[in-house]
């Protein structure tokens, strides 16, 4: 018996909501109906649209999926009026503004207060420079993610740039691969570096090397079955399949179809392919591959490149991300911008695309650490690009605290997430840079924080995992976080030890900041990496190597914050909210 | 440490409770998440899942439990609840 989820999908799924949102959209909030709207709202999904939490009633959030996060100038512009122009709300973010976009760790764009009245003006101008929404969410292909410098970086094997593009094409919007049993994640690496972060997503392809008929092939190997959720994380386990490059859409359509047909419909928890791989093992995945969706013989796999790997692998001698500048085949330079928590205000969107625009750039990026990367740049505009304003915020060489944090959306919109998150990250950031010394070599720092569970700031792979729980304190019911330490990705990914539950939110800067102290005195050298100190210490001594404190840091979020109707309005009361609102944020007339 | 076993999200029913476990020779307290689940998909039963930390624990190895109710079990458990929390209340009240 199919789910809940499954019956409404089988009423109506895919290309035909976008009608029925044009219809909404006409009629406004109140045409669709109160007692279907978990089957509506579940539905906008695909068209990129998720409704945001309890007391922000007819606000949505919208994702916009850009393959391998790559966009150009006008593009970036088209965001960033689009933000500023529908993405407000009835009040503003105390860090941020009344308008901003948020880059996320799959290098897509979301844009929160949306009214579904404005989604048709915002289609159209999305859709003006090629930019879309579709199956940004859902049970369906997710945004393709990879290396954003692909075909320029000057550190890679193949350009997957044309493949990406080639699998974008091939499967959004296909009937095919429309309705599938859960999401689907792929992950394109070309680059030695590792950026794709395949590891983590359902499918993989990572770069190979293969002698096929006396003749050296680059191409990919196959791995299959990662994801962070839950309880039970996974690594993509190698399925022994190379895939030369013009056959990585015939690949990338075979899993997928495996997974339509095979994936379990009857357990949503159970869904993803990480679950059927743990059942049938690889060799079993591999040959109903081979047997059942392939013509042709699929070659053994190729000697991958991991061991050069350093994207988020948390080594002492290569940064772990894209900030800075760095040569691009072509003998240009591309420049990468550390974006705080992902989140630019809209403002300095179309600023940047302005700047980048006048400098020549023909490529943006947005970086799975939420940051961002200008393409293009000579030699001889480098300098002056540099001392760009913009770029005293944005900073192409942060401080490594700053320069490592990852937020996902937390309590702010988010209906599953159960404390703050983006702004206290901000406000962690500044207060560990203001206060804490890093240890000497330590050039990078990665602090990811997630608001629940569901991993969105992927908590496992970073030198410290935060994710949100409560606890008590002086009487009081308070925001708190389990700890992890150690996880990472490169030629050996690990994911985090959790060795804290319940640290007070108020407490953990002072917790970081005893943590790095014991580190310091602690570790074998200063070559030794955060991670390697980690992984040579069992759980206890981990339990034991730092305590939280209370410090200067003060937390402005600490009550529970999923009870107000917005963590930041002057009145957070549930029944202060104006929502659901017309599309001038006013509140609509009640029933009642 | 171990991970936690159930998740936790804003829709699990309390993410901070006081617990406690008992056993011959050994008592221990420790925060807990408590959450009433029922499946998606025609639920046939409603369960009652319950995580102590497991940092807090030193006599048990870390785990969730996990209780089964039919729909019948279930409402006598509420009224039961009901019934107890307004014994609580008079008392408080009185």
């Amino acid at each position: 018996m199919p789910s809940k989820v499954e019956r409404w999908k089988d009423e109506t799924y895919g290309m035909e909501i976008r009608e029925h949102l044009l219809r909404f959209a006409e009629e406004g909030w109140d045409a669709i109906p109160e007692d279907e709207h978990d089957a509506w709202f579940e539905r906008f999904k695909w068209w990129g649209l998720y409704h945001q939490r309890k007391g922000q009633e007819s606000y949505f959030m919208m994702r916009i999926g850009t393959p391998m996060g790559r966009m150009t100038p006008e593009q970036l512009r088209t965001v960033g009026e689009v933000a500023r122009d529908y993405a407000t709300g009835p009040v503003e973010n105390p860090e941020f503004g009344d308008a901003y976009a948020d880059f996320t760790t799959r290098q897509s764009i979301q844009l929160h207060w949306i009214k579904v009245e404005d989604i048709p003006d915002i289609w159209d101008e999305l859709e003006s420079v090629g930019l879309s929404t579709i199956q940004a969410c859902g049970d369906s292909w997710r945004n393709i993610v990879g290396s954003p410098v692909a075909g320029r970086d000057a550190d890679e094997l193949v350009d997957v740039w044309p493949i990406v593009q080639e699998l974008h094409e091939k499967f959004k919007g296909n009937d095919l691969y429309a309705n599938l049993p859960r999401k689907w994640k792929v992950a394109m690496t070309g680059d030695r570096r590792g950026s794709g972060q395949g590891d983590i997503n359902d499918l993989a392809f990572e770069p190979a090397i293969k002698e096929i008929d006396g003749e050296e092939v680059e191409g990919f190997n196959v791995n299959v079955g990662g994801g962070l959720s839950r309880k039970e994380p996974r690594f993509a386990r190698d399925i022994d399949v190379f895939c030369r490059p013009e056959n990585a859409a015939d690949v990338a359509a075979g899993m997928s179809s495996l997974f339509r047909d095979y994936g379990d419909r009857d357990d949503r928890f159970n869904a993803r392919i990480k679950f059927l791989i743990d059942e049938w093992g690889p060799e079993k995945m591999r040959s109903v591959l081979q047997e059942e969706y392939m013509d042709y013989e699929l070659p053994t796999a190729g000697q991958g490149l991991r061991d050069e790997y350093d994207y988020n692998a948390g080594r002492t001698d290569a940064h772990g991300d894209y900030i800075g500048v760095h040569d691009q085949s072509d003998g240009q330079n591309f420049v990468g911008l550390s974006v705080l928590v992902g989140r630019m205000s809209a403002d300095d969107v179309i600023e940047l695309a302005d700047r980048a625009e006048a400098y020549g750039s023909e490529m943006i990026g947005l970086t799975q650490r939420q940051n961002l990367i200008v393409g293009d740049i000579a030699d001889e505009d480098l300098d002056d690009f540099l001392d760009e304003d913009l770029l005293a915020e944005h900073s192409p060489d942060p401080h490594p605290f700053m320069r490592g944090s990852i937020a996902c959306t937390g309590t702010e919109y988010c209906s599953l997430s159960i404390v703050e998150t983006k702004n206290r990250m901000v406000r962690y950031g500044r207060w560990l840079r203001d206060n804490v010394d890093l240890p000497e070599g330590v050039n990078d720092f990665h602090i990811h924080l997630s608001g629940c569970t569901a991993s969105c700031a992927q908590p496992q792979i970073a030198d410290i995992s935060l994710r949100g729980m409560k606890t008590r304190k002086d009487g009081d019911a308070v925001e708190a976080f389990d700890v992890g330490l150690g996880g990472g990705l490169g030629e050996n990914p690990t994911f985090a030890d959790w060795v804290k539950m319940r640290v007070p939110a108020d407490e953990v800067p002072g917790y970081i900041a005893n943590l790095l102290e014991a580190f310091e005195a602690e570790r074998e050298s200063p070559e030794q990496s955060f991670r390697d100190f980690v992984a040579e210490r069992d759980e206890d001594e981990l339990a034991d190597l730092a305590e939280s404190e209370e410090t200067s840091y003060e937390d402005p979020y600490l009550g529970n914050t999923k009870l107000t109707w917005y963590p930041y309005a002057e009145d957070t009361d549930m029944d202060a909210s104006p929502a659901p609102t017309d599309p001038n944020d006013q509140p609509l007339p009640s029933d009642d | 440490m171990a991970d936690r076993v159930l998740k936790v999200n804003a829709f699990t029913t309390f993410d901070l409770l006081d617990a406690r476990i008992e056993g011959h020779g050994f008592e221990e307290e420790a925060f807990a998440t408590l959450n009433v689940r029922t499946a998606r998909k025609n639920p046939e039963e409603v369960s009652l899942d319950l995580e102590l930390d497991n940092t807090q624990l030193d006599s048990v190895p870390a785990h969730a439990d996990r209780v089964s109710l039919s729909a019948a079990e279930a409402r006598t458990l509420a009224a039961e609840l009901q019934q107890a929390a307004e014994r609580v209340d008079e008392a408080e009240d009185a």
